[in-house]
Order: structure tokens, then sequence, then C-alpha cells
């Protein structure tokens, strides 16, 4: 698609369904390494749907996933987790029972093994790294807290900073900045302009103003299809996209 | 952090002393035989500690472990014994009452004591780790995964009853020869055994602490939160867990050795349901979350429902009683009496609060010494 960069995530005529309900239909998808890319749509349109199939949470009925030119749709979670893929999910899902600090430490993944973390104990070679991260998400002075009870937009923070810290070449958000404030919001679209270029990003987002300020292409899906992609402006002026949203009240509103 | 790992440590120590001081103050070998038992029953606590408590695996066949240990002792014993409780041909004496003629291939290597002592601990990891990884392979948990561990251990247990004619059936194995090692007998009935014991469980106390604090004890609780969250990270859950309840195992199993030295036996009833279940009840009173609270729960039940039973006035009652307080217990205290004591520690002024985040208090409660979170 973009000649200049290298592709590094492609989905070719990748369906799934479940029993009966086509979620995703036929969906060609390619984005280039470095790119920071939006993937948006009405309601039900299989953005976070495409989100699970990358990273093998649902499994595709048919055709195929390929990352950095080998195929993925056929991996174990976690090992799709180790071709350098993060996800960042809808629900922030942060482990509630154990600090902020243990949390970084368990998104930390370089080493998987089980052998090799019986040998590894808090407060070892990852703690500087750690920290910074702490440090880039505002949650350095919580180390030590519980991580239930972080307020919401903290807990979004802190799978951001998770994911950060297992340093994927791939990250995937879901709704990254669901019931954050406007001041939260803006942040979070400065680190993401922070993080191109380093990370490839696919974004699935609501909200438009946040959509525009960080995304140089948008995909917009529609009942399971790709129905446009372009920048900002392209698409707003797409006459399909505006039938799309009619009935959710226009895109602005998305 | 680094200090309250200290004071954890500090605390384990203390604990681990005073349990091999008992001798000095009670000489009566009957009692040294009993709380040797208890001390096995707290190693248990530990082990299902280790997979429950810390990766949510609600082992209700632990038993099933502890009496494969169990078994790979008594077997080497009864072979120690040949030819003297035995007939012509060196059988143990069972063998002989059920017309075996030569001793069963699964018996041989049970002559070699090193191979015994391994095997008492790899057997029973063997077969966790089987277990665990049909199960947790294919992403068995919660209580499924406690119905198919039930279900393997009464499938052992009743596998054993069955082929009397290797493993003495419901009679189980007895008349055994002392264990004795680099010189050393233990007498059931003394300080020594007492002394192995306690020098076991306070390895296998220190070795759970270990991992229980490595990275791998910390994804397994991350496991325990969110199983799913955690895959996406790139570990492999199911080797991880598989990982826990084998280790598990092998310390069950250790438990079983000593407890066939202990008991001069090993019987059916070493796997059995009520046994398995009862190792469930002593981790709930002491704190699964909790290892020292675990393995002080197991020694404070059995301790307390041996007292009971053994008193007149309760002769007739104390099942009664030990129920009652159970219930009391997993009602008012859900982290068991270890999370009610850390609970206590915390509302102590100076001690430190889980998760307080203002930088004055966490000064504050540098200084000073307090247990909170050191169970």
């Amino acid at each position: 698609m973009t000649p200049a960069r290298e592709q590094l995530l492609a989905l070719r005529q990748v369906t799934v369904s479940f029993q009966g309900f086509v979620a995703v239909d036929r969906l060609d998808l390619a984005v280039a390494s470095g790119e920071l890319r939006c993937l948006i749509g009405p309601n039900g349109a299989g953005k976070s749907t495409t989100l699970d199939l990358i990273c093998g949470k649902s499994r595709t009925t048919s055709g195929e996933i390929a990352f950095r030119g080998a195929p993925i749709h056929a991996l174990k979670e976690f090992r799709i987790a180790r071709t350098g893929i993060g996800r960042k999910f809808q629900v922030p899902s942060v482990f509630r029972e154990l600090t902020v600090r243990e949390n970084l430490e368990i998104g930390c993944s370089r080493g998987p093994g089980v052998w090799r973390n019986l040998f590894r104990f808090s407060g070892g070679a990852d703690t500087e790294r750690l920290e910074r991260l702490a440090v880039l998400v505002g949650l350095e002075d919580h180390l030590e807290t519980q991580a239930a009870q972080l307020s919401h937009g903290q807990t979004q923070w802190l799978e951001i900073a998770l994911i950060l810290a297992q340093d994927p070449v791939l990250i995937l958000m879901d709704e990254p900045t669901a019931g954050m404030t406007a001041h939260e919001t803006s942040m979070t679209a400065a680190l993401f302009n922070r993080l191109r270029g380093r990370h490839t990003l696919v974004v699935v987002e609501h909200d438009m103003g946040f959509v525009r300020d960080i995304a140089e292409t948008i995909s917009v899906m529609h009942q399971g299809r790709l129905l446009a992609q372009g920048t900002a402006d392209e698409i707003s002026q797409d006459a399909k996209v505006r039938e799309a949203y009619l009935g959710s009240g226009g895109i602005g509103h998305a | 952090m680094s200090g309250k790992i200290s004071r954890q440590i500090l605390l384990y120590g203390i604990v681990c002393l005073a349990i091999l001081a008992v001798p000095l103050l009670v000489d009566n070998a009957f009692l040294l035989n009993k709380y040797a038992r208890y001390l096995i029953f707290g190693m248990l606590a530990i082990a299902l500690s280790l997979s429950w408590g810390y990766a949510g695996i609600l082992n209700l066949g632990q038993a099933m472990t502890f009496g494969l240990g169990s078994y790979c002792m008594a077997m080497f014993l009864k072979l120690k014994t040949v030819p003297i409780h035995t007939g012509s041909d060196g059988l143990p004496d069972f063998m002989v009452w059920n017309n075996v003629t030569e001793l069963p291939w699964i018996w041989v290597p049970f002559q070699s004591m090193p191979f015994a002592l391994l095997a008492g601990m790899l057997v029973p990891a063997l077969f966790a780790a089987l277990l665990g990884w049909f199960m947790f392979g294919g992403r068995v948990a919660g209580v499924y995964a406690a119905i198919i561990t039930l279900a393997a251990m009464v499938v052992v247990n009743l596998i054993i009853i069955d082929q009397q004619s290797y493993t003495g059936g419901f009679n189980g194995i007895t008349d055994l020869a002392q264990f004795d090692i680099l010189g050393l007998a233990f007498d059931a009935y003394s300080a020594s055994t007492y002394y192995l014991v306690a020098v076991c469980l306070t390895v296998t106390l220190f070795v759970a602490l270990v991992v229980s604090r490595s990275k791998t004890g910390l994804i397994l609780q991350a496991v325990r939160d969110q199983e799913e969250r955690v895959r996406f990270f790139g570990y492999d859950v199911a080797l991880y867990k598989t990982f826990i309840f084998a280790l598990s195992a092998a310390i069950a199993g250790l438990a079983g050795m000593l407890y066939t030295i202990v008991m001069e036996f090993a019987s059916p009833t070493f796997l059995g349901v009520p046994l398995s279940l009862s190792i469930v009840i002593w981790v709930a009173v002491g704190g699964r979350q909790s290892l020292l609270g675990a393995m002080l729960g197991a020694m404070l039940v059995t301790g307390v429902q041996g007292a009971l039973s053994e008193t007149e006035a309760f002769l007739e009652t104390w099942t009664l009683v030990m129920g009652g307080l159970f219930v009391l217990i997993v009602l008012f205290m859900p982290k068991g009496l270890a999370g009610a004591v850390e609970a206590l520690l915390r509302r102590i002024p100076g001690g430190e609060r889980k998760g307080d985040a203002r930088p004055a208090a966490r000064q504050g409660s540098k200084s000073q010494p307090h247990l909170g979170g050191a169970l």
C-alpha cells in the first residue's frame, strides 16, 4: 500500500462467523511498519473483532493474517504475543489484586519462560525501565498502590503502560480514551504521537476529535467490511461513509 | 519493599526455629510422633497454598500425590525387611499370601534407596504434570478442574485397593523396616524423626517462599486474577499452571514419604477423600494466600482436633465443634486467620496500609517495625 515503508501486518480475505453471524466479512487490511492507523466504524462494524482476530482471541473462519510476512492466525495467543503484538482491551484489564509495580513487572515479558522467571525477583534489571514508564503515565506516586484502588482513567493509563512495558512491535488499542476526561484524552493523543514511528499502532476509537489528532490513515469498517480508507478529510467527504453513519447521527458523534 | 521481604524472612525463620526447638521442651516420644504428624500436615497445606492460593487451582485431590509419595517410601522400606517378614522367595509377605511368585517389575527399582527417594517426589510430580497438562492445555479451570482432581484421586485410590497382590490392597503396606540414611536411624517415636520432618518442613517453606516471591510466582498470581489477560503478554499460562501443580505435587509427595516413616505404614486412606478435603479446610482456615498462614492453619486445626477428640467432654461432639468453627472462620474471615491478623496489624498506628499512596505515610511507616504483609 505504501511502497516507501515495509508492510508489517496484512489481513487477506479474513472472515469470521459466530454461529452464522458474520462479524468480519472478507476483510483486506494492510498496515505499514511505523504507521498509526485508526479503525473506526459504527457499532457492530467488527472493529474489536478484527483486533481479536489479530491477537488470537478469536479464530478466523477463513482467510489469512500475516505479521512480518509470516502467517499468525493459527498460532496460540501467547505465541502471537511473542512475535511482537500487544493488545489493550476495551474494558481496562489490569491485575487488580496486584500493585502497580507488580503489574508493570508482569508487563515486562521479554523472558516469558517459567524457569528463567523462577530466578528473577522484584527489584531486578527491569526496575529502572519500569519506573520510567510509571513516570510517563503519571503513576510514579502509586507504584505500591493496589491496582483495584486506581481511578478509571488511571487504570486506562496503567494498561497502556503495561503494553509499553511489553514493548511490542505492533500495538492494538481498543478504545484507549474511553472514560477519560478531555485533559486525559489530549495527554493520550500526545503520547500516541510520541509512539508513532517507534511502534506500529492500530487504534479502534469512537472519539473523532482524538482520531483527527493522531491518525494519518483512517480505515472505516461497516458490517464487517472495509468501507473506505484515507485521511480524515477524505473520509469525512466520502458519501458511503456518511450513509453508513446516518443511523447514528453523523460521523462527528459516532 | 525489600524491608517488607526481610521482615517476612525473619518471621518465617522465627517460626521454623520455634518448631525445631520443640524437642528441647518435650521429652515424650509419643507426643513428638504426634507433633511430627502435624508438621507433615503443615507441608501438605503449603503445597495446596501454592496451587490454590497463588495460582487459583483448587486441588481437591492433593491427597493423591501425598499417597503416591507415601507408597513409594513404603515399598522401599518393605523391601528392606525381606526376607525377615517373608517366605522363602524373598517377597513381601502380602505377595506371598496372594500367590505372587516373582517380585513385580514395578517393585524392583525400589530396592535402591536413591531411586525410592527420587520416585517419592518425581512420581507424584509426573502424575500431576500429566494431569495438569491435559487440564490446563485444554483450558479446564475453576470448579471443573477441582472435580477432575478429585476424580483422579478416587481412580488412583481404587486401583491401589484393587491391585491387592501388588499394593497390599485395603490393608496397605505394613510391617516396614526402619528408615535409616548415612548411618542415622529414624525411629518413628524419637526426636530424630521429629527433626527430620522439621528440617524438611523448613526447607519446603523457604523453597515455597522463594517461588512465591519470584517473577514466576507473580505471574501465577496474575493468572489467578485474570488468566485470559496474561496470555496476551506472551506467557504460556498452561505451562505456568502445570509447573506449580507439579511442584505442589512434589511437596505433597515428600510429605507422604515422611508420613510413612512417622506412621510406619502406608494405606489407601492416605489417598482418601476425607484427608483431601481436610487439607482444603486447613488452608482455608489458615489463609490460602499466605504460606505460613496455611501451614499454621493445618497444625492448629489438626492440633485442636486431636485435643478435642481426646477430651472427655467432647468425645461425642468434637466433629460438630470443628465444623462450627470452620463455618465461622470462612464466613467472617474470607482470607483466613492470616488475613485477619494482617488486617489487625494494619489498624495499629504505624502499620502499613496496603495501597496507601501518601508519601508521608509511607515514609512514616518505614522507620517503624510492623508485620503487615509479612505473613
